[in-house]
């Protein structure tokens, strides 16, 4: 190394030379790489929004008359949820309790500018109101069949909650109408409408099938102890009324879910959405069904059907045998309500509840990483488990799985694009996501675990039971 | 051929190296703050453990305080990025750069007995990334190499023209 040349370099001479210009911008380039590298990632990490793609809002928005019948707990929700769909006019709220539900609903409705009548009984709504289009029923199970038929057969298309019925019986009749007067009739198993189940069955499982071969399904819905809803006292229905309508008395009113002839207890009214979604991302009906439950903590005189019960479908899709355990209490609120697909690549674990979810990719699973650019799936987190013992390491064990986020927000009421897709599909624009058929199909599935907990015993289906 | 008479062109490159690194890694810690709208420092300044928690949480628990910590420390780590990648007031950006590390490490120092609900991703007695960061700093200030090899060098260049 010459020292003439290394002074050259060092004093300071006057006037910039091109050698001054490579030494002073030597760095630049890397401020380039940098650059595209963090464009690149932006450009990787941004939200795919796959699910809100599915929710577009409709150019025609022609007012669609519509109809409530049925305004109680259940009815008041899917009424606020209906609020926030544009076109929509309501013209009658029928309610058979006049001084409370039906007089809260048309507050509301009155206050958004509906100008509408109301009605104590369903079929003076039908004989008077000529011009409706469309009808929401949210009335206790044993009287959506009767409901239905008759507003089918008025010409209206109908959107009614689920349980379709509370009796295979009434949902047949109901499946039946639908055919032979050709309106809709869509069963509010909301979830099959939800932007994040959406995505889960037609991107995670359907396209990418993310899982592999599922092999096992669990879900619950656990709720805490709750005393019997009450009412205000000054707002009591006659005895007469409620004998006409089907209620010995107002507490049985009140709590009909629990009441046999009218409701179908837990297992259908919460189990009912979640066994639903077993058959939807199974894309089939069970084989069979087990199950145990009783009523073990609560009063048999105020609470008929089971407080308790744990049911075991066995099922055969195209890869194999699934099994699929749910469970509901309502004695005890752990870890609430979730549905867990588990498959040999993967678990989803999803919920209605927005805030939780996640896809668990197992260890030996081939990597994910083309889902999370395609925004599939969110970038994996680690699932860290603190370990205190030297007993938890084990060669039966395998080590935690990675952990995706489920990368599709959903900020609305639960009903809403449920709702959205039935008011579309009466404008023609979209069809229904849960039509009277697999409605029934559902109704088939869940009302036979209150057979088979009756008969304890493995009850068999016969394939032939889920068609009409 | 020697590049600089004080370091052979070995050294000079590992420092220069050394330099950018770093200054990569501020610039990009800047501008994730910057990108992200829901960013805060609150979540990591209400962890603060030691003898100036009550300092840190105070910060937090100021918004109008926070909101200029915010925004201070989101362009301190863009400038100081910039400044360490170009070479550019490379003493200055080394000095804040070790200023704000100091704060960083101050806030929740990995001491026997300090337990923090923010994970980490690596295991630290003592010493963290934080530190040895600001070890790094410490090198360049020693060892600066933005006269030489970055835009400082065109600067001096000039005033002597």
């Amino acid at each position: 190394m010459d020292e003439k040349m290394d002074d050259s370099r060092t004093t300071p001479k006057k006037g910039i030379e091109r050698r001054d210009f490579i030494q002073g911008l030597a760095t630049l380039p890397i401020l380039g790489l940098f650059t595209l590298s963090w464009l690149n990632k932006t450009i990787h990490d941004r939200p795919k929004n796959l699910g809100k793609s599915q929710r577009a809002i409709p150019e025609d928005l022609s007012d669609i008359n519509v109809a409530f019948l049925g305004t109680g707990e259940q009815g008041y929700i899917i009424l606020n949820a209906c609020l926030k769909i544009p076109g929509l006019r309501f013209k009658a709220v029928c309610d058979i309790w006049e001084s409370y539900n039906q007089k809260r609903a048309a507050q509301v409705l009155k206050k958004y500018k509906h100008e509408m009548n109301t009605y104590l009984d369903y079929r003076e709504m039908l004989s008077k109101e000529k011009d409706l289009d469309a009808v929401i029923i949210a009335t206790p199970d044993f009287w959506h069949a009767d409901h239905t038929v008759a507003c089918l057969e008025a010409n209206l298309h109908v959107y009614c909650e689920k349980e379709m019925s509370n009796t295979l019986e009434g949902a047949r009749r109901m499946v039946e109408a639908a055919r032979r007067t050709g309106k809709l009739l869509q069963i509010g198993h909301q979830r099959r409408s939800n932007p994040r189940y959406l995505h889960c069955y037609n991107n995670l499982i359907k396209n990418a099938g993310i899982l592999g071969r599922i092999t096992a399904v669990n879900g619950q819905w656990n709720r805490a102890v709750q005393p019997d809803i009450g009412w205000p006292k000054k707002h009591v229905i006659d005895s007469a009324t409620l004998k006409k309508y089907g209620y010995e008395s107002m507490n049985q009113f009140r709590n009909w879910r629990w009441y046999r002839g009218l409701g179908g207890g837990p297992i259908v009214d919460l189990g009912s959405h979640q066994i639903d979604i077993f058959n939807w991302f199974l894309e089939t009906q069970p084989k069979s069904v087990l199950a145990s439950g009783g009523t073990d903590y609560y009063s048999k005189d105020t609470h008929e059907w089971y407080d308790t019960v744990l049911a075991i479908y066995e099922y055969e899709t195209k890869q194999g045998v699934v099994r699929a355990n749910y469970q509901t209490l309502t004695t005890n609120s752990s870890e609430g309500y979730f549905e867990n697909f588990l498959g040999d690549q993967g678990t989803l674990h999803i919920s209605e509840s927005a805030n939780r979810g996640g896809v668990y990719r197992e260890p030996t699973a081939p990597q994910w990483d083309k889902w999370v650019s395609l925004g599939y799936l969110s970038a994996p987190e680690k699932v860290t488990q603190q370990i205190t013992t030297r007993a938890v390491l084990d060669v039966r064990e395998t080590i935690g799985p990675d952990r995706h986020d489920i990368p599709i927000t959903f900020n609305d009421p639960y009903h809403l694009p449920h709702l959205e897709n039935f008011f579309n599909a009466v404008r023609g624009l979209d069809k229904l996501n849960c039509p009277h058929d697999i409605g029934y199909e559902t109704a088939v599935t869940v009302l036979k675990v209150n057979d088979a907990v009756e008969e304890a015993r493995r009850l068999d289906f016969d394939p032939k039971e889920f068609r009409i | 051929m020697r590049i600089d008479k004080k370091h052979s062109n070995w050294q000079l490159a590992a420092l220069v190296t050394l330099r950018v690194l770093v200054g990569w890694h501020f610039l990009y810690e800047g501008i994730t703050k910057l990108m992200n709208p829901f960013w805060s420092a609150a979540s990591f300044l209400l962890e603060s453990k030691w003898i100036f928690a009550g300092i840190f949480k105070g910060i937090a628990g100021n918004p109008s305080v926070l909101s200029v910590v915010n925004v201070l420390n989101t362009w301190g780590l863009i400038f100081i990025g910039l400044g360490l990648m170009l070479g550019c007031l490379s003493r200055i950006a080394t000095v804040a750069g070790m200023g704000l590390i100091l704060l960083y490490y101050a806030s929740n120092p990995p001491f026997t007995g300090l337990y923090y609900a923010i994970p980490s991703e690596g295991n630290y007695l003592i010493v963290n990334k934080n530190l040895i960061e600001m070890a790094a700093l410490f090198v360049l200030l020693l060892f600066p190499t933005g006269h030489i090899i970055g835009l400082d060098h065109l600067f001096h260049k000039l005033r002597s023209k």
